[in-house]
């Protein structure tokens, strides 16, 4: 048992880096950034773990009561609440790629240029429209 | 009691599986809130309430919305770029 949890967290681990090397879509490819995070959760709670010992709060037990690691509690909630915000920022990234590349396959990005070779040219007229509608 | 701990580990392990290999995002988004619900119950028997509780508002509601919030503005580009 005590293996089992490091077992799931390297195999969590591995099975999202196998997605994100064969995904072609961006929308995947961020979901499976998220498996890869619930590793390092499994991980962390994991390590924090007691056999037979309660939750850290101790509003009805005496205190010394054996109670698993709540360091490694805080770890989690601040891991959890940052790779929200990393799906949510990469999100974004992929729905400006999308806009911008008329793609949302890893493989037919091509590289941003200064002119207009790469990329549509009527992404800026439409841009343009946008902002003139803004005024 | 024994027993529960191992099998949702299983669980996860198989959930998050199941996000890597639904290939369609339409679909992934169901997996994803899945992987959440079952990430909750996990934290909750491994003694972290606060934590099974933060993963049941981000991982089961927040990040699936912000992904079809994602697929609706792909799918309004795509659309809008037909004509």
């Amino acid at each position: 048992m005590s293996v089992l949890p490091y077992a799931v967290a390297a195999w969590l681990f591995g099975v999202g880096l196998y997605g994100i090397a064969t995904s072609r879509n961006f929308i995947h490819l961020v979901g499976c950034l998220g498996v890869c995070q619930s590793a390092t959760y499994v991980l962390l709670l994991g390590l924090g773990y007691r056999w037979g010992s309660i939750a850290p709060i101790f509003y009805d037990h005496p205190p010394g009561t054996p109670a698993v690691d709540p360091v490694m509690q805080a770890l989690v909630l601040t891991d959890i609440v940052v790779g929200a915000t990393l799906t949510a920022l990469l999100l974004v990234l992929t729905v400006q790629a999308h806009k911008r590349g008329g793609s949302l396959d890893p493989e037919k990005l091509r590289p941003m240029r200064a002119g207009r070779k790469s990329g549509r040219s009527q992404d800026t007229s439409r841009g343009d429209e946008a902002a003139r509608g803004a005024r | 009691m024994t027993i529960l701990l191992p099998l949702l580990l299983l669980f996860a392990a198989i959930s998050g599986t199941a996000v890597v290999l639904v290939r369609d995002p339409n679909r992934q988004v169901f997996a994803i809130a899945a992987n959440g619900l079952v990430l909750t119950i996990l934290f909750d028997a491994l003694q972290a309430p606060d934590v099974a509780l933060s993963e049941l508002a981000v991982g089961t509601a927040a990040v699936p919305l912000l992904f079809l919030v994602a697929l609706m503005a792909v799918r309004a580009n795509a659309s809008g770029e037909e004509p």
